[in-house]
Formats: structure tokens, C-alpha cells, sequence
């Protein structure tokens, strides 16, 4: 059976179950790279320039642990999923990077998504893709389209019942044990650097440690980003801005206890995007916000302390707005 | 109403000319210097690149000179430069001054994008006298441009340095003064044959080093240190692909028609990178491969965490086509010496690799 494989990194986290049943319905088998460890992570810096942000070193790194695992690597050029709206150049650029920096790579199945050049023009694409695995048209007409409602399924699954993606591609389907009440924390960024245990060092698990309900953006529904969105930037520009604009936005004034964006450093859509979530909290006044930057040197420590100090004073000021109270 | 531009070089001659022409009020911000690159990296994003820096730093000084509606390139599809606008009005906004960004959509709307928005800004003038202002703009710029390419051809043999560097500047100044075509002709033909008469090394055969890279910290010396004229000093004859006329002339006219120089770029990088990844990724990757040849190495420019550049930076050491790239990226750490002592490494370096290929 042709093996395709798939890195656990970048868009592994918004697309997976559609990938997979994609490829699963051509008849072939799909390899998933290991999760991430440090040793992923220094292969993967071992072969780009040191300038390159940390999730596109990581996501080399999973190329490589799949390297004489499968037959082919499935790497997307991911340029629009809505009209008008453009993606970073590391992702319009990846099967050509990757190419040119693992050479020993696998043959990569690459397809451009871009929806500006119109419907017809993506589902020669599809076609285009499905070819190197199948030759009836019918067949991957048949495999796409419940590719398609694979993702419909798995994006529902998050909104309705706040999965996480790694829950719901693991098909946990315990219901959130979450008590009434209970104080929570927002996460605001790419599903890549949120999921990544590594790269973020277990920051959704500390989160939970200190007893606090972890919201993330998959669990809001495209209407509530667009709103949001649209208050903060008038028209968005990048093809993920509803992941920071849009969720930091909608968070910061929903009531929670914090939020804490998280983005990698040297990331250029980030650099902007946040500071317009970190402007819009300065603006408001009413919901204490956190950046952290994560690169390769981040430390551990140094994420648990700023995290600690974070949650101190968020407790700090409910001690003192009770006692304003009384 | 008064209009602030942000600087890229010598573009502020041709702008000036332009609403100078409409009669609009308008202010040319300082030439970029250390206030501007401070201004900008004091409210810039942690991250961002120098472009938008120093393109700030350049709207923040003309609003202090009481400009209140600023010039700003956007469009969508190319790189972080589409967004810049909508973040540096928050900026100038949190700051206490009240200026309207008017984003120019140079990625979509090529020259009529520019026009629109000049119209709109001139009170509604007339077409045939906009279009007669932008002529005469983009003449000046055609002027700087073709002197500019006669001085990176003096400076490497010239035999007093820095001779073709003062009479540049002194052409700067004269095409900026120039008010009419026929003054303009004069600068041009007059800076030329004086650029001519210097005296050369006749038996010089200087090193060929083409500058590519980023568009901004190509044409703007102030954010790669002057590295033409540092290069010229060591006796490098510099070649450059990208002018701002050239830009002009293909993103605003030519590009809708298919006919440009790009298009054979794109072909030649195309075994490599597939497909246009914004900024000009796609075209450094091409010059590397089509100049691999006749250059002896390539100096590549680009803003510290610039996303096309990285792209482009990591997929060049993989062509067959070999050359010597030496990578410098710009941001407001770069410091002078530093860069100098890798220039000089690096042309040390050509001239070994020249040695050896004529005893070969």
C-alpha cells in the first residue's frame, strides 16, 4: 500500500482528519510523524538558516523523522482559504523550502490552495493531487468530498463540545469535566504553537494544574471571530488573522480571567496581529493580557515563572476588586 | 489638508515634483537618520522589520511638521507591507495626532491605484493635469536612475575615491532643483559627461557583485549602511537589477501587460521555488540562478525577520547554478564595522576564486 506521510506540524492541527480521509479514500495509508521532541526540533533547526521561525525548524524536523517512512510527504502550499486574504510566505513557500533543504526528502505532494484563482481552478488541484494516487477522476471526486465532510465534522466537534485539536483528532469524547464558574484563561494564536507541548512547554496543562479553564480558538464559532474581527481591523488581511485578531478580540471582552497570546519569535504576521490584540487590551482596560514569545532558547523555568507571576496577579486583583466590593 | 510621504531612497524628488506640480500642500519628513530610525523602533511592534521602522520614524517627523494625511503603499498579497498602514495609524493615532493613512493599493491596482488616490487628494483635477505632473516625476526619477547606474560604474575604477559619490550627490540636488524638462535634460547630460571625464584606472577589472535582495533596503542606503558605495570603496563594480524606476515602469505600466523582466526571473527560479511567495522571495531566487554566470558573487539584502527574504535565503544554497552569496540582513543592530570586516571577507574571498579560475 502507498504510504503518504504527514508532518505533525503547522497546518497538521486545522486539517488532519480532512488530509486523512482524503488520502485513506484513495486507498492509501497515512504516517503520522511522532510528536515533537527537543531532538525533532534540533534536526529541523540543523538544516535551515538560523532566521527561520521556530514552527516552520519544527516542522522540518517532522519531515525528517519521516524520511524512508512513507512514499510520499504531503506538503500543502497553503496561499488563501477565503478571497482577497493571503498567507505568510513560509507557508507559500514550503514544498520548494523543504525540497530544497532536505534533499533526501521523499517526493512531495504538493497542491496550490488559492482560492482567488476560483472554484474550478482548486478542484483541478484536488484532481491534480488525487492523480498521483488514483486515476479515476470518480474516486477522488468521491475521497474529496468526504474529505470535506470530514473537516466540517471535526471543526463542529471542536466548537460544540471545546475539544481541543489534539483531543479531537485523538477522538476523546469525554465531555469537559468543567465546574460552573470556574475561572478561565484564553489562549490566543496558532493552533501550531498552542498544541505543541514542546515548543510551548505544556502551557494548556500548567493552565489546567492552577485550576483554570482553558479557552482557545478553535472553541468560537466563525460568526463570533468575524465580529470580532471586524471591530478591531476592518477587513482582515491574513489567511489565520481570525486565530489572533479575531479570537484575542472576542476573549478580551468575554468576561475571562485573562488572556495570553502566544506567538514565535521573528513570526511576521504575528508581529503585527498581536499588537493589535495587545492594543485593543491596553484600550479597554478590562482584561489583564500576556505575550510570550517562544523560540528554541525559551526555558522552561522562565515560561513557568512569567506564567506564575501572570495568574498571582490576576488573583491579586480579585482579592482587591472583592474587597472594593464589600 | 497636508500630505506626508514616507521616504525610500531618492523617491522623495519625483514625489516632491509631483504634488509640487498639483499644488498640494505637503511635507518631505527629514531624510532617514538616527532620530527616525529611534522614532520608529521606539513604537514599532517587538518584531517587526526595518521598513516599517524607519517608514514610521518618517511619518511620525512629518506629522510633527503638522501633515495629516499620510502616503502609504498596501495592497494585498505581497508581505507584511500590506498591513503596515492599518498598524501605523494606531500608532501615529496612540501618539495624540490626528493623521488619515491614505493606503496606495500598489499591488492590485498598479498605476491606478496611485492615480485614484492623487486624484482624490487634488481636489478632483483634472485627469490630463495629474498625468502631466506624473510624467514629469517619473522623468526625474528616470534621470536619477541612469546616473545612478553611471556612478556604480565609476566608483570601483575611479582613481580619486569618492569623486562619482560627491557628483552623485551634487546630481541629486540639481535634478531636485530642476523644475522644467529642459533642466532636467541639461542635469542629466551634464552630470553624465562630468561622470565620464573622471579619472579611471584603465587597466582596472573590477569584481562583479550584483545586490539582491528586499526592495526597501536595496534602494534605501541608511538601512544597509551604504553598501554600494562601501563596496565601490573596496573596488567592486556593483550591479543592481532593481531601481525604483524600473519598479515603476513594471509594477505600475507593464505588469498588466506580461511584458517585463520579472517574468524571465520567475522562469529561472522556477526548478527551484514554484510559486510567488510575496516580497520578492521569488525574484532573489532567480537572480541568483540567471546571474550565476556572468557575476563574480551576490551581496543579498534583507530586513531582519523578513518572510520572503528567509524563504528565499534557504532554497538558494540548493541551486546548481553556483556563486557566492553573502546574506546581510538589515535591521537597527547592524552595526557599520561589522558588516565592513564581511564585505571585505567576502571580496577576498571573489578575488581567491577569480585568481583561480584564470591559472585554471
Amino acid at each position: 500500500m502507498v504510504k503518504v506521510g504527514i508532518p505533525r506540524a503547522l497546518l497538521y492541527y486545522q486539517y488532519y482528519p480532512m488530509w486523512k480521509t482524503f488520502f485513506e479514500g484513495l486507498g492509501a495509508e497515512v504516517v503520522v510523524s511522532p510528536t515533537t521532541t527537543q531532538a525533532t526540533l534540533a534536526a529541523g533547526s540543523s538544516r535551515v538558516v538560523a532566521d527561520t521561525c521556530l514552527p516552520v525548524k519544527v516542522f522540518c524536523g517532522h519531515v525528517l523523522a519521516l524520511v524512508d517512512k512513507c512514499d510520499y510527504i504531503f506538503i500543502p502550499a497553503l496561499r488563501s482559504v477565503k478571497s482577497k486574504i493571503y498567507n505568510c510566505s513560509k507557508f507559500l513557500g514550503l514544498p520548494d523550502m523543504t525540497r530544497a533543504v532536505i534533499p533526501e526528502c521523499p517526493p512531495i505532494l504538493d497542491i496550490d490552495i488559492d482560492i482567488n484563482k476560483g472554484k474550478r481552478r482548486l478542484y483541478q488541484y484536488i484532481y491534480e493531487l488525487g492523480r498521483h494516487l488514483s486515476r479515476n477522476p470518480l474516486k477522488v471526486r468521491k475521497a474529496a468530498l468526504a474529505a470535506w465532510k470530514a473537516h466540517h465534522e471535526y471543526k463542529e466537534l471542536m466548537v460544540n463540545k471545546g475539544l481541543t485539536p489534539p483531543q479531537a483528532i485523538a477522538g476523546v469524547n469525554a465531555e469537559k469535566h468543567s465546574t460552573p464558574n470556574q475561572a478561565s484563561i484564553a489562549l490566543v494564536g496558532h493552533p501550531y504553537l498552542l498544541y505543541d507541548e514542546l515548543i510551548n512547554h505544556r502551557l494548556i496543562h500548567r493552565l489546567e494544574q492552577a485550576g483554570y479553564r482553558v479557552l482557545t480558538p478553535e472553541m468560537l464559532t466563525p460568526e463570533q471571530l468575524e465580529i470580532a474581527i471586524t471591530r478591531l481591523t476592518g477587513q482582515p488581511y491574513w489567511t489565520y488573522e481570525e486565530e489572533v485578531v479575531g479570537c484575542g478580540g472576542h476573549y478580551l471582552e468575554s468576561g475571562v480571567e485573562g488572556v495570553i497570546g502566544v506567538i514565535a519569535f521573528g513570526c511576521g504576521p504575528d508581529s503585527l496581529m498581536m499588537d493589535m490584540v495587545q492594543r485593543q487590551a491596553i484600550r479597554l482596560g478590562t482584561t489583564p493580557f500576556m505575550s510570550l514569545t517562544l523560540e528554541e532558547h525559551t526555558a522552561e523555568a522562565g515560561v513557568a515563572t512569567r506564567l506564575e507571576a501572570f495568574l498571582d496577579m490576576i488573583q491579586r486583583r480579585k482579592r482587591i476588586e472583592a474587597k472594593l466590593c464589600v | 489638508m497636508r500630505i506626508g510621504v514616507p521616504h525610500m531612497g531618492n523617491l522623495y524628488i519625483p514625489l516632491k515634483a509631483l504634488l509640487e506640480r498639483l499644488e498640494l500642500d505637503f511635507v518631505i519628513p527629514p531624510v532617514n537618520n538616527q532620530r527616525t530610525l529611534s522614532l520608529g523602533v521606539r513604537y514599532s511592534p517587538e518584531g517587526m522589520c526595518i521598513p516599517f521602522k524607519l517608514t514610521l520614524g518618517n511619518l511620525i517627523e512629518a506629522a510633527e511638521a503638522g501633515a495629516d494625511t499620510m502616503l502609504m503603499p498596501s495592497g494585498s498579497g505581497i508581505c507584511r507591507l500590506g498591513y503596515y498602514a492599518k498598524t501605523q495609524e494606531q500608532v501615529l493615532r496612540s501618539l495624540g495626532y490626528d493623521a488619515e493613512i491614505v493606503s496606495v493599493g500598489v499591488s492590485q491596482r498598479k498605476l491606478f491605484g496611485l492615480l485614484e488616490v492623487i486624484k482624490r487628494l487634488s481636489n478632483n483635477a483634472p485627469w490630463s493635469k495629474i498625468i502631466s505632473a506624473f510624467r514629469f516625476g517619473l522623468t526625474k526619477l528616470n534621470v536619477l536612475d541612469e546616473i545612478e547606474r553611471a556612478v556604480q560604474k565609476v566608483r570601483p575604477v575611479e582613481l580619486v575615491k569618492g569623486t562619482a559619490n560627491q557628483l552623485f550627490t551634487q546630481a541629486v540636488k540639481a535634478t531636485e532643483q530642476a523644475d522644467d524638462y529642459k533642466s532636467l535634460k541639461r542635469v542629466k547630460s551634464d552630470y553624465l559627461e562630468q561622470l565620464n571625464q573622471v579619472e579611471r584606472d584603465e587597466n582596472a577589472e573590477p569584481l562583479v557583485v550584483g545586490i539582491i535582495g528586499e526592495f526597501y533596503v536595496l534602494l534605501e542606503p541608511f538601512s544597509n549602511m551604504d553598501v554600494e558605495k562601501e563596496l565601490g570603496k573596496l573596488g567592486v563594480e556593483v550591479r543592481r537589477s532593481i531601481f525604483t524606476s524600473e519598479w515603476t515602469k513594471f509594477s505600475l505600466f507593464l505588469n498588466p501587460l506580461g511584458v517585463n523582466e520579472k517574468d524571465r526571473l520567475h522562469k529561472a527560479a522556477m526548478p527551484y521555488l514554484k510559486r510567488d511567495i510575496g516580497g520578492e522571495g521569488w525574484e532573489s531566487v532567480g537572480e541568483k540562478v540567471l546571474h550565476a554566470k556572468d557575476y563574480d558573487g551576490l551581496v543579498h539584502l534583507a530586513p531582519f525577520t523578513c518572510m520572503p527574504e528567509i524563504v528565499a535565503q534557504n532554497i538558494m544554497p540548493s541551486t546548481k547554478e553556483n556563486i557566492p552569496v553573502l546574506t546581510i540582513l538589515c535591521d537597527e543592530q547592524l552595526g557599520k564595522p561589522g558588516m565592513l570586516t564581511r564585505l571585505e571577507a567576502f571580496v577576498d574571498l571573489l578575488k581567491h576564486r577569480r585568481r583561480a579560475k584564470v591559472k585554471v
